[in-house]
């Protein structure tokens, strides 16, 4: 068996072993030991009837004593899981004799294993690679991976101060997302699945009803897929049919449908007229992914290019963003001149070998040497690449946004990604997806597109698709959005200006 | 109201005088007789051509602007208050709190037929080091119908040095309400002639904002900022301008010190002293003010009960406390109101303090107003 890049991952916690994991770590009470114990019989599949929810990760062994009873417990939901044509993922978290664990998988109908380490090995079943995103192993990503040690998305809870949302270096509220790490993964690892695995944060209330909404959003918006986790309070609320729990069990079951729904989205090619190269890897990893991060808090579209890779073609790009310390190649240092002497800019924290020309006259505003060559130019850092905020800043600016394909005005808690249908900038269907990270719904957003755009095909979870007017505005084109819960969508016809 | 006429040559030489006077200021005394003050009003319902049209009689109306800025630099401040994407409900900024591009085009335009050898565009934008034009990008302008506008235009973000080696002093005469002086970016030295190219706006703190108030802009938030360093400037600006508005801290020590170290914290006390002793220490020469499209009930989108209005006006003039108080009036209020009536319910009159400071005068009898009558163009903010 295969695994299906289709599935549309859980994790469904139960059974002997979560039960003593909780109770070694004391996190748990009679009602969450109850529903663990629930969650483990047939009947607690009847939650997924009627859902796009068809893959579920449960827990196999991780080397306690519980994992045969774990197995044993788990055989009848396994049954009745396979009679409603649900797939299942056996979460393994062994150093050794993970093969033992893989031929029980195997005999109890698993469809997949996930693993951490585990390569050079093979197995009876696909196993699934899950690593912590930080030691991403693109280079053996499995056709379906996972990372963890992901954000919850949303407003930065440990910024908060009361009700209020402590602003990023931008002004800007400070939210958490996976986007950047989900671009980079498409980028890395192409033509694979990421998993994103992160769990509700430990809240002493229940979560606000768009928080699994939007958890879905920030993941399929930007080409990943979230394993489905749902916080204790709501677990127990459901198994105990509470109509509030069931509402954003409903809720967040319409965001996942939606995407499901419009899975043509994800051939959809991010785009952007900057380029960011790094090997996002070791000592490069920090930075170039806070660069990312922030660049797309932004609003900044960017195209991500594998430093170790050959570059492809620069046609259709402005600038490049060369992170890292290590000079290119001469094969990349002669395409990048080329570049340049064609119009474009190379931001980089080092010129590699002193250009000819003198550095232009100093913009007082950014600490860079601007050297003219050719048609384009050479901006390097005089410090170096230090503060990512910076150097997001910075890119910006030297970029100008003047080259801005999107923009939100009342931005505030939102975000946007953009992409195309096309490998082509030029033809092809646009589509803008724009999130709100506030539980609070965000008003009077709207979106700016740097083309002159024919009427919008306008989503939102749970209401039919509808035209949205474009207002011209002078370049391009602004999109009055309605009060905006979690999520909505445009899709367009353009004309690059 | 005054209803004298005069030639455009003793127009010239009248604000040629004015502007001498204004340079020679340290050594005037307060208790000297004002200048008598004229006020251009101009109705135009639109931003489209007719601004430059309209513009271009107002300044006629006040004899020309040639006199003032052939062969000289020109610095024009803007008020771009805020950041470049908050918007009043989905209205861009230019149409609610933004001076529109379209005066600043048309201004600029005249500026240039006029003989200025240089135009400076100016602004503080919030909290950040980006280039000015950079900052209008952002809004969806382009800065470039501003340089074609005119020969030599240039921008210049004045939130921090900029482009200036040091900070430019400013003393003001007769000591300062608050401070003695204010440290700020080269360019409001570096220029012959300054213009406040402001908004008609009414203002949460300090009553109403218009060509003076847009003036506490011109302070760099590297000294004056929340964030500022102890002793020197910051390198680049972070926050609002709480020094100033609560007293919260002081300014950078290397600039001049308050006047009175327990001045009252009250903003509404504070903000209004500022406004004018900075107008007092840096002369406006020409205010403009678009009133065309603005908005009622505060200064930006951040302000509760705020509402678009639509007065349909332009103002100028070629003394900026002669042009607020006829603003003042055109926006329904009493300019000789002070704390306690509107619209100054619960701050200091900038318009009063101004006056104190010499900067001319807030009594429409000693304003000749040209163009419409302020009977006939009074748009009531508070009733809007």
């Amino acid at each position: 068996m295969n695994v299906d890049r289709d599935w549309v991952p859980m994790k469904w916690p139960c059974g002997p072993l979560e039960i003593a994991r909780r109770n070694k770590s004391g996190s748990t009470d009679a009602d969450v030991k109850e529903t663990l114990e629930a969650w483990a019989r047939p009947s607690a599949l009847e939650l997924l009837k009627g859902t796009p929810i068809n893959c579920l990760i449960v827990d196999w062994a991780d080397g306690r004593p519980e994992d045969s009873a774990q197995q044993q417990a788990l055989k009848p939901l396994l049954e009745a899981g396979r009679r409603m044509r649900l797939s299942f993922v056996a979460k393994i978290a062994l150093k050794e004799d993970t093969g033992v664990s893989v031929a029980a998988a195997r005999a109890a109908g698993i469809s997949a294993v996930m693993l951490g380490d585990a390569s050079g090995q093979s197995f009876e079943l696909p196993a699934m690679r899950q690593f912590p995103r930080d030691k991403a192993a693109w280079e053996t990503a499995s056709t379906i991976f996972s990372a963890t040690e992901n954000v919850w998305p949303g407003l930065n809870l440990e910024t908060m101060n009361g009700d209020t949302a402590l602003a990023g270096p931008t002004g800007i509220p400070w939210v958490n997302s996976n986007a950047w790490f989900s671009l980079l993964a498409r980028e890395l690892a192409p033509g694979k699945t990421l998993w994103l695995d992160f769990d509700p944060p430990a809240a002493s209330t229940a979560l606000p009803p768009a928080a699994y909404a939007l958890a879905v959003a920030d993941s399929h918006a930007y080409g990943s897929r979230w394993i489905i986790s749902l916080d204790d309070k709501l677990r127990v609320a459901l198994a105990k049919g509470n109509s509030q729990a069931l509402s954003v069990w409903a809720r967040l079951c319409e965001a996942v449908a939606f995407f499901e729904g419009h899975r043509a989205w994800q051939a959809f090619k991010a785009q952007g007229i900057l380029a960011i190269i790094s090997d996002f890897r070791g000592d490069n990893a920090y930075l170039s992914g806070e660069v990312l991060n922030l660049l797309n808090r932004r609003q900044v579209q960017f195209r991500i290019i594998e430093r170790a890779r050959s570059l492809p073609t620069l046609a259709g790009l402005k600038a490049i963003l060369w992170l890292d310390n290590e000079a290119p190649s001469a094969e990349q240092h002669a395409q990048l001149l080329g570049f340049v002497q064609q119009g474009g800019l190379v931001i980089a924290a080092a010129y590699w070998g002193a250009p000819d020309v003198p550095p232009n006259k100093k913009d007082p505003s950014l600490l860079y040497k601007l050297y003219n060559l050719g048609k384009g130019q050479i901006a390097v850092a005089e410090e170096g690449f230090q503060d990512p905020y910076q150097v997001a800043v910075d890119t910006h600016l030297l970029v100008s946004r003047r080259n801005d394909l999107v923009r939100l005005y009342n931005p505030e808690t939102t975000n946007c990604h953009y992409s195309v249908e096309s490998e082509s900038p030029h033809k092809g269907k646009r589509l803008v997806q724009v999130l709100n990270y506030s539980s609070e719904p965000a008003a009077y957003v709207t979106l700016w597109v740097n083309e002159r755009v024919e009427p919008a095909r306008f989503w939102q979870f749970g209401a039919e698709a509808r035209t949205l007017p474009g207002r011209p505005a002078s370049p391009g084109t602004d999109f009055d959005l309605p009060p905006l819960s979690v999520y909505c969508a445009l899709e367009f016809e353009g004309t690059n200006l | 109201m005054m209803t004298t006429t005069c030639s455009r040559r003793e127009f010239v030489g009248a604000m040629g005088a004015a502007a001498g006077a204004w340079l020679a200021r340290p050594m005037m005394s307060l208790a000297r007789a004002l200048p008598a003050s004229r006020v251009a009003v101009g109705t135009c319902h639109e931003y489209g051509p007719e601004v430059t049209a309209t513009l271009a009689k107002m300044f006629a109306q006040l004899g020309g602007v040639e006199g003032l800025v052939r062969g000289k630099t020109v610095a024009v401040k803007l008020n771009l208050t805020g950041v470049a994407t908050d918007r009043l409900g989905y209205l861009p900024a230019e149409i609610t709190h933004w001076v529109h591009p379209q005066v600043i085009g048309a201004t600029v335009q005249l500026l240039g037929q006029a003989g200025a050898r240089r135009i400076r565009l100016l602004e503080s934008p919030m909290a950040t080091t980006e280039p000015l034009e950079e900052f209008m990008l952002q809004a969806n302008w382009e800065p470039r119908d501003f340089s074609s506008a005119a020969p030599r235009v240039e921008f210049e973000n004045t939130n921090y040095l900029g482009y200036g080696k040091k900070y430019s002093r400013f003393w003001v005469p007769d000591g300062g309400l608050m401070f003695k002086g204010y440290d700020l970016n080269h360019s409001y030295e570096d220029c012959d002639v300054f213009v406040s190219l402001a908004k008609l706006k009414e203002h949460v703190t300090a009553g109403v904002t218009l060509s003076m108030k847009n003036c506490f802009g011109i302070t760099p938030c590297t000294i004056y900022g929340d964030d500022a360093s102890v002793d020197e400037p910051s390198l680049a600006p972070r926050g609002g301008r709480g020094p100033f508005h609560e007293g919260n801290r002081l300014p950078s020590k290397s600039a001049p010190p308050p006047v009175n170290a327990h001045a009252p914290k009250d903003p509404g006390y504070r903000v209004p002293r500022v406004v004018a002793d900075l107008v007092a220490a840096r002369p406006v020469h020409l205010a403009v003010i678009d009133g065309i499209h603005s908005m009622a009930g505060g200064e930006g989108p951040w302000c509760d009960h705020v509402r678009h209005v639509q007065p349909g006006l332009l103002v100028a003039g070629t003394n900026c406390l002669a042009t607020d108080a006829v603003c003042t009036a055109l926006m329904g209020f009493d300019p000789m109101a002070d704390r306690g009536t509107p619209p100054f319910e619960t701050c200091d009159s900038t318009l009063r303090l101004a006056e104190q400071l010499g900067v001319g005068t807030r009594d429409l009898k000693q304003i000749e107003v040209l163009g419409t009558p302020i009977a006939k163009a009074r748009f009531n903010f508070r009733r809007a």
